[in-house]
């Protein structure tokens, strides 16, 4: 917007017309940055959903939807696809439930310790899926070290409650309610606050005014914080492998991981087609959320947001909402902890049998966890790096193009974001198995997981540094090329500069979100290029519980750190940078 | 800002060179985590000149990954290490195998390795039953999985992650009266087929499940470290892979290759195994501790080749079965 603003009140029009003012070179090189961001964006976010609706409709080079649709309709995949709806609808639903209240509670009241509260709501967000999966996996069951303790644990015999659909759902709730939360607060600070007081004024009471006044005003965020969380849900392949798979409760995404892991490329055209389906899946959710949030917030300008008093009931709810929180976070985790003490799953934790071996076994012993955190650090620090740094002359040169433009751009560049990491390994898989020219064949090499990165976290890194980069005003610019300036001088001494702390941010969020990830490595890693996420997983999958609890206890440690780091730097950078401020 | 932009073309640099150095061996194998780290670092002490990487995953999931990297041109294994001769053998019809007449397999019964000398057996890992301490009764014979006290409790694993499981489904199906029937009347009784042996262990030793079909060292050896589990050899027999190792057409690195093979067969190589809870592949060196007598072990046997040529018929037969 405040482009917009500036393109009326900027005094340089002049120099919207190039061909007028400037050398013939000029135009030249603007054609030339053009060119190469839309191929960046082509390359890195439109061309591997192109290779996958290929492979499914077209897998000889003809199309041929007769055996598309007939590989979407044998009996594994629809109970997948059914599995799937079932449990994202659930799982959103849930999610609404605790991210509404708390997005309310400390946006509107006065409870105290509401931003501490806020902040940890938070962090299921930043924790891999599979790490919250493993905690709960430990907390409930009659092998829960945790409840065993206490001589709380089911009897043997007794099914852990968190396998199977339940299990599924309840992780969906806890781990998108903060998406829930951050959505639900853009809204809810749009409330007027001069309305509420009126009505209040009026007599009018607390829950008739939130259905009156406010309910209207955030109805689009509450759809569209639904939307999101349905398809965070769809997406999610952490929580379904952990808790589902063992039970044979199969996801799209866990079952398009089982037939390539136990198959291997001879079913891809099999699985690009269950791909499909469920990026459409996941697109049409987010579609929708673009449609409900369209238009919406810009009717009412809001001055300060509407505040409640809890008066006497503040205590009793400030507890329920550490209750709350404690349940869901604290809990889970001291059941990880404890089961990365115990030299054997089933071993009671006491005195004498707490032991940090799983501690020196992963971190110090074995060669391929040590190499994963090594991995891991280097893959996602990469990622983040090459993308900080690309972003800024691409958020320049996007600042240039029209509205419109814009816009469809950054959907594109959405695009491998918004579809589960499943379908952007397959899409990664499908282009770079074969040798490609010049560059050969990727698959196997780190190359590979380090282009995915790049194509799934460019929208993070992007989206900051464009809003910094919006912010700049444009008559900075236009002096500079008055005096003489280059256009890549320009970009280094007055973009780049006022972008880095954007950059930066961005960084580190890419950073945070590919050291968690294994949705994208489960399928991309290799021989020496394992990621945490891929030996979490595999530790778990040999039985070695325990082993996987003290990875899992070790990557919350890095993240909270990190996090903490982010917050703190956080402190400097313009408003909307980081999802939680 | 330079210094940023030199350090991040470095780091890229790393990341794209993080590749095989000189002297060393890359190892696919289906062997536990800690068991492959103990197999190699015994390895690498030996052979102080060579450096072992080594990737673990369940026999058909190693096998789907280097199917895939044989697709794109670069298969990353030089030696391979996984539960069954079955899978080999189908290798070695691809011309995936390469054949080492010099291997050293003095102290090694003819039976245990490939005539042409591609593969050799390394240990006899047995299945059997596992039941939680706290089960309300110990099984003695498979039949005893249909009894209705086990009814929901039994945990079995997919022959879709293991390899062990996959000849284990093929032996007692040909050698059970009721074939097929048996696993139907398993899955009746609640019987849940996923993941690898390590989730039955997880399942039977954490108490979610309470009775399963496991392999046999993992109860052995987690017993000793306190685990409440114990490994049963049922009375009409068990099954048994042998953890067949052999050398890849493809591999970069042939000589380390052939000392890892050499080490496996050697006296030394068998006893580190036999450490780990593994039944040696060679007479000469003891069972450990937690075994019978190997002469009172009774291993049933299976059609080898049926099982190569119905092994996809044999996956899709065993998922429609556990999935009633």
């Amino acid at each position: 917007m405040s482009s917009t603003q500036n393109r009326i009140a900027g005094p340089g029009l002049a120099l919207q017309r190039p061909g007028g003012f400037a050398p013939s070179g000029w135009m030249f090189g603007q054609r030339l940055s053009t060119l190469a961001v839309l191929l960046v964006i082509g390359v890195l976010s439109l061309l591997p959903m192109v290779r996958l609706v290929i492979a499914a409709i077209a897998p000889g080079g003809e199309a041929d939807f007769g055996a598309f649709a007939e590989r979407l309709v044998k009996p594994a995949a629809l109970r997948a696809m059914w599995h799937t709806l079932d449990t994202s609808f659930f799982g959103a639903a849930l999610a609404l439930c605790l991210g509404i209240p708390f997005a309310i509670a400390v946006t509107m009241t006065d409870l105290p310790g509401r931003k501490t509260l806020g902040f940890l709501l938070l962090l299921p967000l930043m924790i891999a899926p599979q790490v919250t999966a493993l905690a709960w996996l430990h907390l409930f069951g009659p092998s829960s070290t945790l409840l065993d303790m206490f001589g709380l644990a089911p009897p043997p015999g007794t099914g852990n409650p968190m396998l199977g659909r339940g299990g599924i759902i309840l992780l969906y709730g806890v781990q998108h309610a903060p998406i829930v939360f951050i959505t639900m607060r853009a809204g809810l600070s749009r409330v007027p606050r001069d309305l509420v007081e009126a009505a209040r004024s009026c007599g009018a009471k607390p829950l008739s005014v939130l259905r009156a006044i406010v309910l209207p005003v955030v109805r689009p965020y509450v759809v569209a914080a639904a939307a999101l969380a349905f398809v965070s849900g769809v997406g999610n392949f952490g929580i379904p492998a952990l808790l589902g798979m063992p039970v044979n409760y199969l996801t799209l995404p866990t079952l398009i991981y089982q037939d390539l892991s136990s198959f291997g490329p001879s079913v891809l055209p099999q699985i690009a087609a269950l791909s499909v389906l469920v990026g459409a899946l996941a697109l049409a959710g987010m579609a929708f959320q673009s449609v409900a949030l369209r238009g919406a917030g810009h009717r009412i300008v809001a001055g300060k947001p509407a505040q409640f008093e809890l008066g006497r009931h503040r205590l009793p709810l400030a507890c329920l909402g550490w209750l709350v929180i404690g349940l869901t976070l604290m809990l889970p985790a001291c059941a990880l902890l404890a089961t990365s003490l115990v030299p054997s799953f089933g071993v009671p934790l006491g005195p004498q049998t707490a032991t940090v071996a799983n501690y020196t076994e992963v971190l110090v012993r074995q060669a391929s966890t040590v190499r994963a955190f090594r991995n891991s650090l280097l893959f996602a620090g990469g990622a983040a790096l090459i993308l900080a740094l690309g972003v800024i002359p691409m958020a320049a040169r996007l600042e240039r193009f029209d509205r419109r433009w814009r816009r469809v751009l950054g959907g594109i560049v959405d695009l491998p974001y918004s579809i589960p990491g499943v379908v952007l390994a397959i899409a990664c898989i499908l282009l770079f198995l074969r040798p490609l020219p010049l560059i050969g064949s990727l698959y196997a090499t780190a190359s590979i997981i380090l282009v995915a990165y790049a194509m799934r976290f460019l929208t993070l890194a992007l989206k900051p540094v464009t809003t910094a980069v919006g912010q700049i005003p444009r008559d900075l610019d236009e002096a500079a090329a008055v005096s003489g300036a280059g256009p890549l001088r320009r970009l280094w001494t007055i973009t780049a500069p006022i972008a880095a702390p954007a950059a930066v941010a961005g960084g580190l969020l890419v950073f945070m979100s590919a050291f968690n990830e294994l949705t994208v490595s489960a399928l991309l890693w290799s021989s020496g290029k394992e990621t945490l996420g891929v030996v979490l997983f595999s530790l778990e999958e040999a039985g070695l519980g325990t082993q996987a609890a003290a990875i899992a206890v070790s990557t919350i440690v890095v993240v909270v750190v990190l996090l903490l780091a982010l917050d703190r730097f956080g402190r400097r950078l313009p408003a909307g940078v980081l999802p939680w401020r | 800002m330079r210094q940023i932009v030199l350090t991040a073309l470095l780091l890229a640099a790393t990341v794209a060179g993080a590749t095989a150095a000189d002297g060393t061996l890359v190892l696919y194998t289906s062997q536990p985590n800690t068991d492959a780290q103990q197999t190699v670092d015994a390895f690498m002490a030996k052979n102080p000149g060579i450096k072992v990487d080594w990737v673990r995953d369940g026999t058909p999931k190693i096998l789907a990954k280097l199917h895939a990297e044989i697709e794109a041109g670069q298969p990353q294994a030089d030696v391979l290490l996984i539960a069954d001769v079955v899978t080999m053998e189908g290798l070695k019809k691809e011309g995936r195998l390469l054949s080492y007449p010099q291997a050293k397999v003095d102290g090694l019964d003819a039976a245990l390795y490939d005539k042409d000398k591609t593969y050799f057996s390394t240990k006899l890992i047995t299945t059997g039953i596992v039941y939680n301490t706290k089960a309300p009764f110990v099984p003695t014979s498979w039949e005893d999985l249909k009894k209705p006290e086990a009814r929901g409790l039994i945990a079995m694993p997919s022959p879709l992650t293991s390899g062990a499981a996959m000849i284990h489904t093929v032996t007692l199906t040909g050698n059970l009266p009721e074939g097929w029937d048996y696993y139907g009347a398993l899955a009746k009784n609640g019987a849940q087929a996923s993941g690898g042996n390590g989730d039955v262990l997880k399942a039977v030793s954490g108490g979610d499940k309470l009775f399963g079909m496991i392999v046999d060292y993992m109860p052995i050896r987690e017993k000793a470290k306190g685990a409440p589990v114990e490994f049963v050899f049922p009375k009409e027999g068990v099954s048994a892979v042998t953890e067949p190792v052999a050398i890849l057409s493809t591999a970069k690195n042939q000589e380390a290759a052939k000392a890892f093979v050499d080490f496996l067969l050697s006296k030394d190589g068998q006893e580190v195994a036999a450490k780990m809870g593994y039944i040696p592949a060679r007479a000469d060196v003891a069972l450990p501790a937690g075994y019978p007598d190997r002469a009172t072990i009774k291993v049933l046997g299976y059609d080898a080749a049926a099982a190569l040529a119905n092994d996809a018929q044999n996956k899709e037969k065993f998922s429609t079965t556990m999935s009633q």
